[in-house]
């Protein structure tokens, strides 16, 4: 999930935004052009170009490469099939069943999480005594990982011993079979999912609302505009660029998940929590089946890209705005 | 009459904070519960939590005593401890050494390699690790620390963010260091990452994060307990019982849990200030 | 500004702290690391699969083996699961980190046969005149091609019924005959739903493909064409034969009645089984010790249920075979060799089969003082080794050769899923057998047979 954080970026003055051409070539320009630039360029740059040529952009292109074949027991490309894997996979029930399941679960994560993480920071936001104190609690599962989650989880889930069914059978209700029932080993994972998220999103959500001018809501003040009006008219429109960003950010953590469903479900029960990640190792690194895991990959590959280009190009604009 | 009214206010307001505080209390709690519960379970002998009752006073540290001799628990966490630490050294330099090029080097195709670097940003480690699996095993690497560091030596959001905070740099200090004779080396060294220096830690303290969180790619590659890291380690222990025995399990996820929470909560007040001061810049 | 100062002395005192404890972390590591190299033998690397009581006794034999002699030093590594495995092997084969032992279940025989990756255990078998036939001929059936033993079997399991008889007494229900057959099943898990007030459910049986393939085994079905892989590389599939047919009507019908419960998963099944809300059950006998520490002498065990009408064909061993792979040095893998007689002797088998439910698979451990104590301890605990004895080996009883059946399971189950939840049985099992057979025709293809 911290894999997110980079994107703490909007906070930070972003004024040379890549897609906003200005700056860097001008300021540069100023500098006098030195001889043996060229060859500082290949000394600081090169171990980074090497890796990411390697580590990212050759395996994207391999991965390709082996969706258009099918691969023998050792992992090799045998026979070519053109996109016959896509079409395989777009038609195949439990491949389209894995899509709905992954979508299910990010949009549900991410709006929950928003949600969520948007009531603590209003929460947080006022001016109390000890307020610090609650500040701090609902940071707290930023330092959570994925394994410490999935077993605080998987514990309070657990069938017959797990304290939500021990509250569910105080209220009078049966059991609920949480990871073994599909609709609800989907709300288990969801719950989790967000629970170990929110203390990134309320800080900064809380960070947001703290930005916000004070003058605005003196103004509504006198104005006699209600705490509702308020919120709606002047906090949400302030802080949407955060709300998107955290949303995107969200999503994309969300979309990766892996950790969480190998430790709770393991894609079960009837691959009702089998996502995309899951099912590319599955497919990959359980059946041997490496050329279809290559296909899964690309399209996961592609949803992803989508929307950090989507990312990129609204986060420009609310640069230049 | 206006003695009633502002009795009324102040009664009001003491009601309304009463309800807020109702509500912090309540969302505290929820969010809380589950290391609550985790940790007083841990105090607990695994037969009473296997009998759902919570209550017991049997408290002791045996869970821990547990942990800490039948498990390798410490090995994983030391193991984490290494990787990360040289994940995060190597990435700030590495990334910063990029970063410089690209802001104060002149040389062809600069704009295009940036375009490229950036264009990596979208692609999914996670969609990758068929044919990084296969490199890693043909460089030797399977089952070393260094594969769970080589292929995290750098990032293209690293060095995206720490161009963002090098172009910060006055254009006066860099003419200056040219007037002066400063090699790249030098101005890198002694200018440009003491300048940066709020950029580095928060790279830092992410590729930290980034890489103690790392779940996938260690349990691909690695093999044997003696190199697991902590996330995989959890795994391992989880998946050995039969009938989990929750209560050594409880205690060595506090054992995960608990340093960094603490880290977490000296870090937090900085942390926060840090981040409302660049909100408000 | 200042605040940015500050902000650094603080990062700066715990970056100082965590740069202490590494320190301290890495002369421990060290420490650790110094005392094993120490150690001059010749290292055996061994994977195993084996978790809770299994994994505690498999360490005591290792244990025991490194103690016995001086030449070899087994390290023994966890990998999770057997579904895991197959791959883990075939994808560090060569490389350092690769193991020199492993344990890999019934159904990746053939798979493992393919890749050449391992020295069939046969090899040493001849050169040493090792009497082979101590070890019964029904457990090396599933890991034997062309006359030859590719891999030593070490775990050896039979699906098997358990039922709670102290249940069966109280509701005053006829315990069940030692092969039962699927209506003799029916008729006592209605009447312990019906005298319990529905309080306890009848039965249960996990939605597990091994359990459907042993359906078929017991009932001379084929799961798939070339018998079962036997006799040649399978092109077609079966999920629709008409025992397969009849067995998840019958439990579909069951399920439609209430007396049968889907527990979703094994753990919460054996937990329901042993506080009594369970009436019987079917898994691998490797569950027998542990439910014997919860019922004790009620624990009620039979063979595998038969089709009404049908004389039992027998059912196909299960559990996993030690293999040794070929990437290592030759005293490796004479290690390896020595290590996995160790685990098969007589005496070791015996201990294995009481410590588990895995059935000891050395003949001369019926001799063995701990195997006769149980025995007339818990008579009930000979039942899994009486039905694998009264099997006569054929083609459906002797596990399936196809690669990657890990695919096709999961279908199965997927089907098995559907049909608890009221789809239609046949429609379910066709879905599965379509999906799988595009598999299995796509495998073939890429590996180059047809």
């Amino acid at each position: 999930m911290l894999e997110s954080l980079p994107s703490t970026k909007p906070q930070q003055p972003t004024n040379h935004h890549p897609f906003t051409k200005q700056s860097t070539t001008t300021k540069v320009a100023s500098f006098e052009l030195r001889k043996n630039d060229k060859y500082y360029a290949w000394l600081f740059l090169g171990p980074s170009l090497l890796l990411l040529g390697v580590f990212v952009f050759y395996p994207m292109l391999r991965t390709f490469y082996l969706s258009l074949f099918l691969t023998n027991n050792f992992g090799q490309p045998t026979v070519f099939v053109g996109v016959q894997n896509y079409l395989n996979l777009l038609k195949s029930a439990p491949y389209l069943a894995s899509l709905r399941a992954t979508v299910t679960y990010v949009v549900g994560v991410a709006v929950l999480t928003l949600v969520l993480g948007l009531l603590l920071a209003a929460m947080a936001n006022q001016k109390l005594r000890g307020i610090g104190f609650f500040r701090t609690i609902f940071t707290a599962t930023m330092g959570v990982s994925v394994s410490v989650s999935a077993i605080f989880w998987l514990f309070m889930f657990n069938p017959t011993t797990g304290v939500l069914n021990q509250i569910v059978m105080f209220f009078g209700g049966q059991p609920i079979a949480w990871l073994t029932k599909p609709g609800w080993a989907m709300v288990a994972v969801i719950v989790t999912s967000v629970w170990m998220h929110l203390g990134f999103t309320f800080l900064l959500f809380f960070g947001a609302l703290q930005s916000v001018p004070k003058s605005l809501y003196d103004a509504a003040d006198v104005g006699g505009a209600s705490a509702w009006y308020q919120f709606w008219h002047i906090t949400l429109p302030m802080i949407s660029p955060t709300m998107f960003f955290v949303g995107v950010v969200t999503l994309i953590s969300a979309f990766k998940s892996f950790g969480l469903i190998d430790l709770m479900t393991a894609g079960g029960p009837t691959d009702a929590t089998n996502l995309l990640v899951y099912r590319i190792y599955k497919d990959a690194f359980m059946n041997g089946n490496y050329a279809q895991a290559s296909t899964e990959s690309i399209i996961l590959a592609v949803i992803i890209a989508v929307i950090t280009l989507v990312q990129f190009k609204l986060l420009a604009k609310r640069v230049t705005y | 009459m206006e003695n009633v009214s502002v009795q009324q206010a102040q009664r009001q307001r003491r009601l309304g904070n009463s309800l807020k505080y109702f509500g912090l209390v309540l969302l505290a709690l929820i969010v809380i519960f589950p290391f609550v519960l985790g940790l007083w379970t841990s105090f607990l002998p695994s037969m009473d939590i296997a009998k759902g009752s919570y209550w017991s006073t049997h408290l002791s540290l045996n869970n821990y005593v547990a942990a800490f001799t039948k498990t390798k628990i410490l090995r994983y966490l030391f193991n984490s401890l290494v990787i990360s630490t040289l994940v995060m050294i190597a990435h700030v330099f590495f990334c910063s050494l990029a970063a410089y090029a690209f802001v104060f080097l002149k040389f062809k195709y600069r704009d295009a390699l940036f375009y490229i670097v950036l264009a990596t940003m979208m692609l999914p480690f996670e969609a990758e690790v068929i044919p990084n699996f296969t490199t890693v095993r043909q460089l030797g690497l399977l089952n070393h620390y260094a594969v769970m560091i080589i292929p995290f030596l750098t990032s293209a959001f690293g060095i995206f963010m720490l161009r963002q905070a090098f172009l910060q740099i006055p254009a006066d200090l860099k003419a200056a260091a040219d007037v002066e004779g400063l090699s790249h080396w030098q101005f890198y060294w002694q200018v440009t990452l003491p300048y940066s220096k709020i950029s580095l830690v928060t790279l830092a303290a992410y590729s930290f994060l980034g890489s103690w969180n790392q779940y996938l790619w260690p349990m691909l590659t690695t093999f044997s307990d003696h190199l697991r890291p902590v996330q995989d380690g959890l795994r391992q222990l989880q998946s050995e019982e039969t009938f989990n025995d929750w209560g050594m399990i409880q205690a060595s996820a506090a054992i995960v849990v608990v340093p960094t929470l603490i880290v977490l909560l000296i870090g937090q007040h900085y942390f926060k200030s840090g981040l409302n001061a660049g909100a408000v810049k | 500004m200042k605040a940015v100062q500050n902000l650094f002395k603080t990062y700066w005192q715990v970056l100082g702290v965590v740069g202490l404890v590494i320190i301290g972390f890495s002369i421990f590591g060290y420490a650790r690391t110094q005392v094993q190299a120490a150690s001059s033998r010749i290292k055996v690397v061994f994977w195993h699969e084996m978790k809770g009581p299994g994994q505690q006794q498999l360490n005591e034999f290792i244990a025991a083996f490194n103690k016995s002699q001086s030449k070899y030093e087994v390290v023994p590594q966890f990998q999770g699961s057997y579904n895991a495995v197959i791959q883990k092997v075939m994808n560090t084969h060569g490389t350092s980190a690769s193991p020199a032992v492993f344990q890999s279940m019934d159904i990746s025989t053939s798979q493992m046969y393919h890749s050449g990756y391992t020295v069939p255990v046969q090899k040493f078998i001849d050169r040493d005149h090792y009497d082979i036939d101590q070890i019964a001929s029904v457990a090396r059936g599933v890991a034997t091609r062309n006359g030859k033993l590719l891999a030593m079997p070490f775990n050896t399991s039979q699906t098997t019924l358990f039922y709670n008889a102290g249940l069966f007494k109280k509701y005053g229900i006829k315990p069940l005959p030692v092969s039962p057959s699927y209506s003799d099943i029916s008729r006592v898990s209605q009447q312990l739903y019906q005298k319990s007030n529905h309080q306890i459910k009848g039965m249960s049986v996990e939605a597990y493909s091994w359990l459907f393939e042993q359906f078929l085994s017991n009932a001379n079905e084929e799961f798939a064409n070339q018998h079962d892989g036997h006799t040649g590389i399978s092109t077609k599939v079966n999920f629709t034969g008409p025992v397969a047919l009849e067995s998840m009507k019958w439990l579909q019908g069951r399920a439609k009645a209430g007396d049968l419960m889907n527990y979703g998963d094994a753990k919460n099944e054996t937990a329901a089984f042993l506080s009594g809300k369970l009436g019987l059950f079917m898994q691998s006998s490797a569950d027998t010790s542990l439910l014997i520490k919860g019922l004790g002498k009620n624990l009620g065990v039979t063979y595998y249920p038969h089709p009404d009408g049908v004389k039992p064909n027998g059912i196909s061993v299960g559990g996993a075979s030690l293999w040794i792979a070929n990437d290592k040095s030759a005293a490796v893998q004479e290690g390896a060799w020595e290590f996995t007689k160790f685990l098969v002797n007589a005496q070791n088998q015996a201990k294995w089969e009481k410590a588990t439910g895995y059935l000891a698979i050395n003949t001369h451990s019926a001799k063995e003082p701990v195997l006769k104590k149980l025995y007339a301890q818990y008579p009930m605990t000979k039942v899994p080794g009486d039905q694998l004895r009264s099997a006569q080996a054929n083609y459906t009883n002797s596990g399936i050769f196809i690669d990657g059946v890990i695919a096709a399971r999961a279908l199965i189950e997927n089907a098995m899923q559907q049909i608890y939840a009221g789809k239609d049985v046949y429609q379910s099992l066709k879905t599965a057998e379509n999906s799988y057979n595009k598999v299995l025709k796509s495998t073939n293809r890429a590996n180059g047979r047809g």
